[in-house]
C-alpha cells in the first residue's frame, strides 16, 4: 500500500493522520520476546553441567536439539506475527474519509472506511496507569446510523487525534453542504 | 512386575521428519506472513528492514539449528528394550 495511492482515492483527497497503535503495544511484544527468550537461555546456563551431559547421549541429545532449535525458532516467528498484526493495524484520516484496516492473525483483514461527513461524535478514552503516563487510548468514532462505532485502539494521544478529527468533520460537512448549494 | 518390547529399534533419524515437518509449517507461516506484510504493508525502507530482518534472523537460527544437529549420528538406533530397562530398575528399586 502506498500512501500517496489510497484505497479507492477520491479528488483532492490527501491524508491527514496515519496511526498505529501506540509504542507501547510493539514494548509488550519485545518484553514478551526476551523473556521467552531469556527464561530459557539463563535456565540452560544454570543447569549447564546436567544438561551438557545429556546433549553428548547418543538418543536424548539430537532430541534435546531439536526440541531447543524449534522452541527459538516458534519463538522468532510468534514475535513476527505479532510485530505483523501491529504493523498492519492501521487507521487513516484523510481531508473526506476515515479508513481502518485491522489484521487479524494471519487470515482475517477487515477493511472499512467512514465518510467524515456522516460522523456524529468521537468519545477519547484513556484509563490505566500505563495509558495515562505513555498518553494513549482508545478513540470512538460514532455515525449516525446504527452500525458500530470506529474504535480506534490504543492509539497515542486520543485527545489531540480526536479534536483533529472533529475539526475535519465540520469542515467535510461544511463542503458537502457547499457542493450541494452549488449544484 | 517388568516391560518388555519385542526386539525392534527406533533410528534417531526418524526424529528428523518430525522436525521437517515443523520446518515446513515455519517456512508456510513465514511466507504468509512476508506476503501480509509486503502486499498490506506502507512501501518503503522501513518495509524492507523488517523483511530483511525477519528473514536474516531465520536465517541465522536455521543455520544455528543445522550446525547444532550436523554432528550427531544420526544413523544411531536405539532398542526399545533399552527404554524399558530404565523403567524395570525404577520398578525394583
Amino acid at each position: 500500500m502506498n500512501l500517496h495511492h489510497l484505497p479507492n482515492q477520491r479528488p483532492n483527497e490527501h491524508v491527514v493522520l496515519f496511526l498505529r497503535r501506540h509504542w507501547f503495544s510493539l514494548l509488550r511484544i519485545g518484553c514478551a520476546f526476551a523473556l521467552l527468550t531469556i527464561l530459557p537461555l539463563s535456565l540452560l546456563w544454570y543447569f549447564w553441567n546436567s544438561v551438557s551431559v545429556w546433549i553428548q547421549e547418543p538418543f536424548l541429545g539430537p532430541l534435546l536439539t531439536m526440541v531447543g532449535c524449534m522452541y527459538f525458532l516458534s519463538i522468532w516467528l510468534f514475535v513476527f506475527l505479532e510485530f505483523t498484526d501491529y504493523y498492519l493495524d492501521t487507521w487513516i484520516i484523510t481531508n473526506e474519509r476515515v479508513l481502518n484496516i485491522e489484521q487479524e492473525g494471519l487470515f482475517k483483514r477487515t477493511s472499512s472506511e467512514l465518510d467524515l461527513a456522516s460522523v456524529q461524535d468521537a468519545t477519547a478514552e484513556t484509563r490505566g496507569f500505563f495509558e495515562t503516563m505513555f498518553s494513549y487510548g482508545n478513540l470512538f468514532v460514532q455515525t449516525a446510523g446504527e452500525k458500530v462505532r470506529f474504535h480506534f485502539k490504543s492509539i497515542g494521544h486520543p485527545e489531540y487525534v480526536k479534536e483533529l478529527l472533529m475539526r475535519h468533520v465540520q469542515e467535510d460537512k461544511q463542503r458537502v453542504v457547499h457542493t450541494k448549494e452549488t449544484k | 512386575m517388568s516391560f518388555s518390547f519385542p526386539e525392534i529399534s527406533i533410528p534417531v533419524f526418524s526424529f528428523l521428519g518430525i522436525f521437517g515437518l515443523y520446518m515446513a509449517c515455519y517456512v508456510l507461516y513465514s511466507l504468509f506472513n512476508i506476503f501480509h506484510l509486503v502486499k498490506y504493508g506502507i512501501a518503503g525502507n522501513g518495509l524492507f528492514l523488517i523483511v530483511f530482518t525477519f528473514l536474516g534472523g531465520t536465517i541465522l537460527l536455521v543455520a544455528a539449528s543445522i550446525f547444532l544437529l550436523l554432528p550427531y549420528d544420526w544413523t544411531y538406533a536405539i532398542p526399545l528394550n533399552q527404554i524399558t530397562d530404565v523403567f524395570n530398575e525404577n520398578v525394583a528399586l
